[in-house]
This record gives C-alpha cells, sequence and structure tokens, in this order.
C-alpha cells in the first residue's frame, strides 16, 4: 500500500502539476477554460440533433441525448485517464531522471487532470438536466447527489488501473496499444450507449464481470433516472475500487525500481 | 566528529544496469503474457556495471567532491544517493533532508509562468507550499527576476532560467546537497553566487557532494575529494592530493594517446610540447614548491598595478641532481587565454643543471596588463618538454588600473589629433 501512501503524502504536487497541466493546455487560446465547456457543449448539441432527428431510442431513455452525455463524459475520463497513464512515464522521462520525485505522482496527474476536465464539464450536464426537466422530459431528484459518490468512487478504481497500467507500460512497448483495444471493446460492452435494461436477462451476471459495468449503471440511475442505488450496488463499486487499488499498487511497487531507469 | 555524525554511508554498492536489447525494445506485454509473465519476462539482455564495489562515508558538513573521466560512474553515485535509483548490491544509506541538483530547472515548464515554476520546482525539492511562500521573495531576490514573474518561462533568457532553478534549489534548505556538474552553466557572475551559497552552506554545516569537471573549484572548495575510475573508487583523500594523482593519471593518459598518434604519423621524436596546454603534469624529478607574485617593492602582492614593475618568483627543490632543466612561467585570464608564456630556453638564459634548491625569478620591468584577475602557471621541465612539475594556476593575483580598457594588454600611449578635431587643448 506504499504507493497510495506517498501519492497522499505528494498531494501538493499532484494538485500543482495538474494545475499546470490544465494551465499549459489553455494558455495561449481565446477561450480558455471555457474549451472544457465548449467541448461537451457541442458533443450535447449533435446527441440531440441526431437522436432527434435520426435514430429513434427506446422510449425509457427519452430524451437520449441527456440520457448519453452523462456516460460519455464519465468514460471520456475513463479512457483519457488510462490513455495518459500509458504514456506518463515516458513524457516526463526527464523529471524521473533528473529529481527526486515519487513516480507515483505521474500516473495520479493524468487521472487527476482528466478528472478535472469531466468537473469543469459538469455545469454543462446540470443545465441539460435543468432544462430537460423544465420542459417536463425528466423529473430530477435526490438521487443526483450520489453521481459524485460514484464519481469518487470510480475515480480510486481508475488510479488503481492507471497505476498498474503505466509501470507496466514502462516495460512493454504495447501496453498502450493493448489499453485503447480493451478501452473500445469496454465502451460497448459498459451501458453507455444503452440501459441495462435492455441487456437480456440471462446475460445480466455476465455483464458484471466488466468492472466498469456497475458504475455506469449507477451513473444513470443517479444522473438520468434519479432513482436510488442499491446498497448492493454501492458494495460492489466499493469493492472493485479497493480491488484495483491493492493490484495496482502492487504491481506499481514490483516495478518501481525501475521506473527511472527504463522511462 | 562520532560515529553518529555520519551523514552519508555508502557500503559495498554495485550498480548494474540492465540493457534489454532487440527482444525487449519490441518486446511486448502480450508475448510475455504467452511465453509466461514472470521474472524471465522481465530479465536483461546484457547488463552494464556502472558501479562496483563502491564504499565511503561522509561526515556531516563536509564538501566532498567527485571526479573521473566521463562514464566513470559520477553521475550514477549521485543518483543511487538521491534515491533515483537503487542500488544492486550494498547500501546507501543518507541521513536529514537531501536536495539534489542533478540539472538546474528540472521539471521546469515554458509555458507556465516564473511565479508558477518556482512552486512546482520548490515541491519537487521537497519543500511544503508554506516554505514555498516563505522563500518566494528570497527566491525570487536571487534569481533577479522580479519584473518577469507573470510571464511564460520561454520568454525568460537561459541565464535567468539557470538563475531561477539555482535559487529554488539553493533555498530548499537540504541537508545534504547533491550537485551535479550545474555550475558549468551560467555566467562568472552568476558562478560567484553559487559558490557564495556553497559557503554559506558550508558555514552552516550542510553535507555538500559535487561532481565537477573543474578540477579549481574542487581544490578550492572541497577538503576532500574521491576519484571514480570506470566505476570504481580509486582514490578518496584530501582534495589536493586527490586531484593532483588523478591529473598526473590524465596527463599520463594524454601523453600515451599523443606519443601513439605521433608514431603513426612519423617516428619523429616529440617536438617540444607547447607549454599551458598540458593540465598539471609532473614526474616529480623537480618540485615546484612554491609561487609567488611580488610588486616593484620586492613584497608578495595579491594585486599590481598596471604599468607598475612585478617580480614572478619560484621555488624549486630537486631531490637528486638534474642536467636537463628548463623553468618556466606563464600568465593567463582567468577564461584560461594564455596572455604570457616563455621559458628558461626560448629566452635563451638556460640553466645548466640543478643540484637542491633553487629560487627562479622573472622581472618583469612594466605590467602592461589591462586590468583583471590574471593566474601564473609555473613549471620545471626537461628541454624535450617531459615536465617534472607543472604547477597550472598555481596563483591568482588582480591588475588594476583606473579606467576601462577592452582587452588584455594595456600598453604605454598617448593619443594626439590632427586635422579638423577640435581637442581640449
Amino acid at each position: 500500500m506504499r504507493p497510495l501512501l506517498r501519492t497522499w503524502r505528494q498531494r501538493a504536487l499532484i494538485v500543482a502539476l495538474t494545475r499546470r497541466e490544465l494551465a499549459a493546455r489553455y494558455r495561449g487560446g481565446v477561450l480558455g477554460y471555457f474549451w472544457s465547456l465548449v467541448n461537451p457543449l457541442l458533443l450535447l448539441a449533435v446527441y440531440a440533433t441526431v437522436f432527434r432527428l435520426v435514430f429513434q431510442p427506446r422510449a425509457d431513455v427519452r430524451p437520449y441525448a441527456l440520457f448519453l452525455f452523462a456516460g460519455v463524459l464519465a468514460w471520456g475520463f475513463v479512457s483519457g485517464a488510462l490513455l495518459d497513464a500509458a504514456e506518463t512515464f515516458r513524457a516526463n522521462g526527464p523529471l524521473l531522471r533528473k529529481t527526486t520525485v515519487a513516480p507515483e505522482v505521474f500516473p495520479a496527474v493524468a487521472v487527476g487532470a482528466r478528472l478535472s476536465h469531466l468537473v469543469l464539464a459538469l455545469p454543462v450536464l446540470a443545465g441539460a438536466i435543468v432544462y430537460a426537466a423544465a420542459t417536463g422530459s425528466v423529473r430530477p431528484g435526490a438521487p443526483a447527489i450520489a453521481f459524485a459518490a460514484v464519481l469518487f468512487l470510480l475515480t480510486l478504481t481508475v488510479f488503481g488501473l492507471a497505476l498498474a497500467i503505466s509501470s507496466l507500460a514502462v516495460h512493454f512497448g504495447d501496453v498502450r496499444d493493448l489499453v485503447a483495444n480493451f478501452l473500445t471493446l469496454a465502451f460497448f460492452l459498459t451501458p453507455i450507449l444503452y440501459p441495462v435494461a435492455s441487456i437480456p436477462q440471462r446475460f445480466r451476471a455476465w455483464m458484471r464481470v466488466n468492472p466498469f459495468a456497475t458504475f455506469f449503471e449507477a451513473i444513470q440511475d443517479s444522473a438520468f433516472f434519479f432513482r436510488p442505488i442499491a446498497p448492493r450496488e454501492w458494495a460492489w463499486m466499493a469493492g472493485t475500487a479497493a480491488v484495483c487499488l491493492a493490484v495496482g499498487a502492487w504491481i506499481f511497487e514490483r516495478l518501481r525500481d525501475s521506473i527511472a531507469e527504463e522511462a | 566528529m562520532g560515529e553518529t555524525d555520519t551523514a552519508i554511508r555508502v557500503a559495498g554498492v554495485t550498480k548494474l544496469y540492465r540493457r534489454y536489447g532487440r527482444r525487449h525494445t519490441v518486446g511486448t506485454l502480450k508475448s510475455a503474457l504467452l511465453s509466461g509473465v514472470g521474472r524471465r519476462a522481465l530479465s536483461a539482455d546484457s547488463a552494464v556495471q556502472a558501479l562496483t564495489d563502491v564504499s565511503f562515508d561522509v561526515a556531516a558538513g563536509e564538501t566532498v567532491g567527485i571526479i573521473g573521466p566521463n562514464g566513470s560512474g559520477k553521475s550514477t553515485l549521485l543518483k543511487l544517493l538521491a534515491g533515483i535509483v537503487r542500488p544492486t548490491q550494498g547500501d546507501v544509506t543518507v541521513r536529514g533532508r537531501l536536495a539534489a541538483l542533478l540539472e538546474l530547472g528540472a521539471g521546469f515548464h515554458p509555458e507556465i509562468s516564473g511565479r508558477g515554476n518556482i512552486e512546482i520546482s520548490g515541491l519537487l525539492l521537497g519543500l511544503t507550499r508554506r516554505q514555498i511562500a516563505q522563500r518566494f521573495d528570497a527566491i525570487v531576490a536571487f534569481a533577479g527576476i522580479e519584473g518577469f514573474l507573470d510571464a511564460p518561462l520561454k520568454t525568460y533568457s537561459s541565464g535567468m532560467a539557470v538563475r531561477l532553478g539555482f535559487a529554488i534549489a539553493a533555498h530548499s534548505d537540504p541537508d545534504v546537497l547533491l550537485v551535479d556538474e550545474v555550475l558549468a552553466v551560467g555566467d562568472e557572475i552568476f558562478a560567484h553566487r553559487c559558490l557564495e551559497k556553497f559557503g554559506e552552506f558550508e558555514r552552516a554545516g550542510k553535507t555538500i557532494l559535487v561532481v565537477s569537471h573543474d578540477l579549481q573549484l574542487v581544490t578550492g572548495r572541497c577538503r576532500r575529494a574521491l576519484w571514480l575510475e570506470q566505476g570504481r573508487l580509486v582514490a578518496d583523500g584530501p582534495s589536493a592530493e586527490t586531484v593532483a594523482r588523478y591529473r598526473g593519471r590524465v596527463a599520463e593518459e594524454e601523453s600515451r594517446q599523443r606519443f601513439e598518434s605521433q608514431s603513426q604519423i612519423t617516428n619523429r621524436k616529440s617536438q617540444m610540447a607547447p607549454a599551458g596546454q598540458a593540465p598539471r603534469i609532473g614526474s616529480g624529478a623537480a618540485i615546484v614548491a612554491a609561487v609567488r607574485v611580488l610588486d616593484g617593492a620586492g613584497k608578495p602582492a595579491a594585486a599590481i598595478r598596471s604599468g607598475e614593475p612585478a617580480r614572478l618568483e619560484m621555488e624549486v627543490t630537486a631531490a637528486n641532481p638534474l642536467s636537463d632543466i628548463v623553468f618556466g612561467f606563464a600568465i593567463a585570464t582567468i577564461s584560461g587565454d594564455v596572455v604570457f608564456g616563455a621559458n628558461t630556453e626560448t629566452d635563451g638564459v638556460p640553466a645548466r643543471g640543478l643540484d637542491g634548491d633553487a629560487r627562479i625569478i622573472l622581472e618583469i620591468p612594466s605590467l602592461a596588463l589591462a586590468p583583471g584577475a590574471y593566474s601564473v602557471d609555473a613549471a620545471a621541465h626537461a628541454r624535450d618538454g617531459a615536465p617534472y612539475d607543472y604547477r597550472r594556476d598555481a596563483l591568482r593575483f588582480d591588475v588594476t588600473a583606473p579606467g576601462k580598457i577592452a582587452g588584455v594588454w594595456n600598453p604605454p600611449r598617448r593619443w594626439s589629433f590632427a586635422g579638423a578635431v577640435r581637442s581640449a587643448t
């Protein structure tokens, strides 16, 4: 568990590097931080147009643009963070070789930067929910608050995976490609484009093999259906987060000594 | 100082760098999974031994120089001490807070302001946010970047960036400071401020390890020096002694190489080695025991007025009588440009031999040097150039003069005007 402890101790540096990552990305752009809003807004506009005019989604997931939006935002965080984690040690090689910085910092920053993008886009999601409520197409309720807790557990899970992926990527050239392929596959196996209700009953148990499935079911429940998340699902998410953190930390600790040499 | 005052302990340290061959550069997780993940999949194809069985202790408050040719393991040693890499065998113990200056401005980001970079560099060096806030003004003042704090770092001159990097590290207040050749960058004023800061550290009882190719710096700043050669510690002792031995070894190596290359081209006897090109060399058959600069009154002087008489002296001693001997002096600027060099042969006053102690005196009726700092080389060598004792930069002195003069020569001179120049008289 030492990598987790070190991460906690370095939180000031992680926050500073994450802020730098964001600032460096937006520096020089006319819109600055508004890009974080513009991207998801455009995405939302495209969904709203395509799924109103072209495809006719199921009745229980209308307005489909809103249904899709929360899931796609969260998935953007997951896939972005894991792909960044696969490259973070190569990108930060000089720092690793020339300073005494704890390597845990870099996967944490990869996750932190992507999480920041998600959080910056949340006002758009909130606005979309308020708009949908005003037009009477959804009825928001208290369970929406659970979204924050789901996001927290999802972040822990992603960080655990990022620890494993970043340290393995130092040794194996193809980790990023493997991760990219798994993510494409997982995107369709995770309830993002469709609700859990549309999965045939006999496959539901198998769905749980995918560690992300329960998280995205919970995201749909809290941010679209506004219904409470079952205690069993909470337990499952907490358990997933704990296992991912433990396994990620274990792998990271085993490979840690060679990171500065190989990166 | 007792056992408890040991700041650094390196015990039997060996460091192997694994080199992954072609198999691993295209080596993939997929193939590792197929062939069975395990130690085998992560084992190296070959290894490079960067350090071999190195042991030494450094007491708290010591300033130690590490010298040796490129690739001798100096930087690896610092990385091990900093905890960036681990020893393959043996133990490294460092007591107290450590700061490693392996590269000035490591972690700087060009798009971010100086202010932002100070914060991140400080955190990278292990400072807390509060400590950074407290020392912020001192860092900015030391680096001299007051007007540029909110400009992105990419708008800084390289000198400013280097100053900022050193300023942050210097204010990180470590107990143990590791420095890798960072003083080679930057101008002279900056180098002086860095050295001043080192002096402060020393007086505060901090432990400093410096890797440097600047042997002058090592002898001047460090009481003790470690000499690494091909990953092994070949000498550990007083810096003057270690550096002298190292210089001797380098000279040996150079003359061997020169001899080899010459005998390849021609088979003739090697011509006289030009003075001032070799670092300290010496067979020791004659020893230059002391070197002095004296003023017109014959008193040792640290500064000579330009145009005044000066005298260079060296005390030479030979244990056994020598019949083949030449004495020479050279004067160079601090940056190493020789402005004068002559010896008893070239000046046509050959010495017939040396039987014991002697004083060699060179009178200069008018020292026509421009104001500045100069260094003196003194040498005793054979007529074919083989050195008995060549003391490079044996002594420094200043030349003073009213007014400014460009260059190194300050000749006696007179201006006059002809034609339509309105003159004062």
